[in-house]
């Protein structure tokens, strides 16, 4: 269970966010929807550690990120995949994954690379596990980047905009197994412009504007005109997404 | 005007052992220098403000000293505190401790080129800080640092001419000597120009060439 | 008082040699700028065979021991050319070339990055390759090659340091001269290890006063 109380972040002068309560329960896939600015990326930046809070807590299976002690621990429970993918870009995407599995979770060798094959093969890469990063295409380098996370077995899988900076077809090709992993258990929070694919696969969808919790509803209660829909801002959100 | 470089033929024995010397005196010194700045280079981007500022005074003396009078300093003053070192280690010490203020220049300028996201995801997959910085930062820092690196060790090999001041017999004290022997010192002193420059080439080709070879295919573009 | 002990009379020597080192610093600093820039302003003009010229003779003084330089005019040259040169002649002689063969590369790589479109709309404009030179690049490049021009400064005051190691009495010389007399390394090696980084602090404010000078005389000032 990942517990976020009353989280409050401000950059300088600009609250980014502000009173957050939010639960994630294992098995749960949730959208997180906003406009840009909204703190939406934040919000997992502060789960994953990357981001200290000023105000509130977050728990991540018990464990305290605000806690240097206790953020190793809390950090292994989840891993995250970035807007830009961020690789490694001096290790082929076989090293990309085995890495922290060989060092953090102290798998041999031989192993962790086995699992990684197995983790290619199934977002349809087996054949570039010697290529490195450079050599790969932003689709190809996304797809690496889920593997990695999920290399470490992570019982909450953060991913922070994944698809906004590959294009169209690259975007669907990431979707697909995103799709598949929604689908397969694995707890994931997204942070996402993709507002259909949202609504496909998560069971609930959570809104931010200008730092603040607007809504945390199931998704077809989201997106029902009494529910998510009655509030002005949220459908003034959609309807601008829909038009672009 | 008499121009004779045949005279140096009966030399060239000595002066190839004079070669060899600077050759091994440098190599040793860039690996100390290495050493040295990958340490000074980490302290200089450490968060700890003490540490960041006792490296930077290192690099600011190291700058603003001649080599000359660091030389000096070595070879007359630590007899005084009874470490009776010879000329060679003494040269070796000192182009290492000048040299390691140039390669942790190279070698921070490496480190602070590295793209904060991926840190950030070596971090957010609970590596602890020190296998980052060995599988992750001075990996990608050396490779960017390559040809830098490569002009720092072209510094130290004309540096290590110096090392003749305190009697040292590698190329350039033994082309003293040979120059003494032949008074033909233009002649002399005109090959072992020549040598330098030939020496610092192949030395910055390689560089070139090496760093090529290690960042062929890592390379990224933006995006 | 024993001989070796240090007199106040010794405070008076130091300072000789750090004059002399400062005179000779600032001689030299004065001719190569002249000559390097010079040369660039030929390069500029394209003059035919002089700019490979230059090129060559600059990487030469480049990829060399300044130490070997000098030992091929004190030593060498006398002999070339069957005349006496005294240990200042050649530290002159030396130490200008050198730099200027610096000032060029830094002057060539200035006037480089001025922007081709700028040269071009002042041709469109009808001013001619000088106007155009002191109007226009000179300016901006001089904006540029400050930044290396502070490094070269502090790096040559370095260098003057040997002419020590050919006779002549700068502050090195002085402090050689201490130091076998008092035979007290460290004193004496700080000391002058101390005043040569006065010295380049100095110069290395001067020239960050001059270029934020430099700057704000470019600066756009509105209308």
């Amino acid at each position: 269970m990942i517990h976020i109380e009353g989280v409050g972040k401000s950059f300088g002068a600009t609250t980014v966010l502000d009173a957050i309560d939010l639960r994630i329960a294992p098995g749960e896939v949730v959208s997180i929807l906003g406009a840009s600015g909204s703190g939406k990326s934040t919000l997992i930046r502060c789960i994953n550690g990357l981001e200290k809070l000023d105000r509130g807590t977050i728990t991540v299976d018990g464990f305290n990120v605000a806690d240097p002690a206790q953020l190793q621990q809390a950090r292994r429970c989840s891993g995250t995949v970035f807007q830009l993918f961020n690789l490694y870009p001096h290790m082929t995407a076989l090293q990309n994954i085995t890495l922290a599995p060989i060092e953090v979770l102290k798998v041999p060798r031989r192993e962790a690379e086995e699992q990684a094959r197995e983790l290619l093969a199934s977002v349809g890469l087996s054949d570039r596990a010697g290529a490195f990063p450079a050599q790969l295409s932003g689709g190809q380098r996304q797809r690496v980047g889920i593997c990695r996370a999920l290399a470490m077995k992570p019982r909450y899988l953060l991913l922070d905009e994944v698809t906004s900076a590959l294009d169209p077809e690259m975007t669907g090709e990431v979707l697909d197994i995103l799709a598949k992993l929604a689908t397969g258990g694995t707890t994931m929070l997204f942070v996402t412009h993709e507002i259909e694919f949202a609504r496909t696969i998560s069971n609930r969808i959570v809104f931010l504007d200008q730092g603040r919790l607007l809504a945390d509803l199931p998704t077809a209660q989201f997106f029902d005109a009494g529910g998510g829909l009655a509030h002005p801002r949220i459908t003034q959100f959609l309807t601008r997404m829909s038009k672009s | 005007m008499t121009f004779d470089p045949t005279i140096l033929a009966p030399y060239l024995g000595d002066l190839a052992a004079g070669a060899r010397l600077t050759a091994l005196a440098c190599a040793l010194a860039l690996a100390g220098a290495l050493a040295l700045g990958i340490a000074v280079a980490l302290m200089r981007t450490a968060a700890s403000a003490p540490a960041r500022r006792a490296a930077d005074i290192y690099v600011d003396v190291f700058r603003n000293v001649p080599f000359i009078v660091q030389l000096f300093f070595l070879f007359y003053g630590l007899p005084e505190i009874g470490l009776e070192l010879d000329a060679f280690s003494t040269g070796v010490l000192a182009l290492s401790l000048a040299g390691g203020a140039y390669t942790s220049d190279a070698i921070r300028a490496g480190i602070l080129a590295i793209e904060p996201g991926v840190l950030e995801a070596a971090q957010v997959s609970g590596l602890p800080r020190r296998v980052i910085y060995r599988r992750i930062v001075l990996p990608i820092a050396l490779r960017t640092s390559v040809r830098p690196l490569g002009a720092v060790f072209v510094n130290l090999i004309l540096t290590s001419s110096i090392l003749s001041a305190i009697t040292l017999n590698e190329l350039t004290g033994t082309a003293k000597i040979v120059a003494a022997d032949t008074f033909q010192p233009f002649e002399v002193y005109a090959a072992l120009l020549l040598a330098y420059v030939t020496l610092t080439y192949i030395v910055s080709l390689s560089a070139g060439a090496l760093h090529r070879r290690l960042n062929r295919d890592r390379a990224m573009g933006s995006g | 008082m024993r001989y070796t002990d240090f007199t106040p009379n010794d405070i008076l020597l130091l300072l000789q040699g750090l004059g002399v080192s400062a005179a000779l610093f600032a001689a030299t600093t004065a001719i190569g700028l002249l000559i390097g820039l010079s040369w660039a302003v030929l390069r500029y003009y394209r003059v035919p065979l002089l700019a490979p010229l230059f090129a060559a003779v600059a990487e030469l003084l480049k990829n060399s021991p300044v130490l070997v330089q000098l030992f091929l005019v004190f030593f060498g040259l006398p002999v070339l050319l069957e005349t006496d040169v005294t240990p200042v002649q050649a530290a002159v002689i030396t130490l200008s070339g050198n730099t200027a063969a610096f000032i060029y590369i830094i002057a060539v790589s200035a006037i480089e990055s001025v922007g081709r479109e700028q040269l071009e709309t002042a041709r469109v404009f009808g001013l001619t390759r000088w106007q155009t030179l002191r109007r226009v690049v000179a300016p901006q490049a001089a904006a540029f090659g400050l930044g290396p021009l502070t490094g070269l400064l502090v790096n040559q005051l370095q260098v003057t340091s040997l002419i020590s190691v050919v006779g002549v009495l700068d502050l090195t010389r002085m402090g050689a001269i201490l130091n076998l007399r008092t035979l007290k390394p460290f004193i004496v090696w700080t000391v002058v290890g101390l005043l040569y980084y006065l010295m380049a602090k100095l110069i290395a404010k001067t020239c960050a006063r001059l270029e934020t000078r430099l700057r704000a005389h470019t600066a756009w000032k509105g209308l």
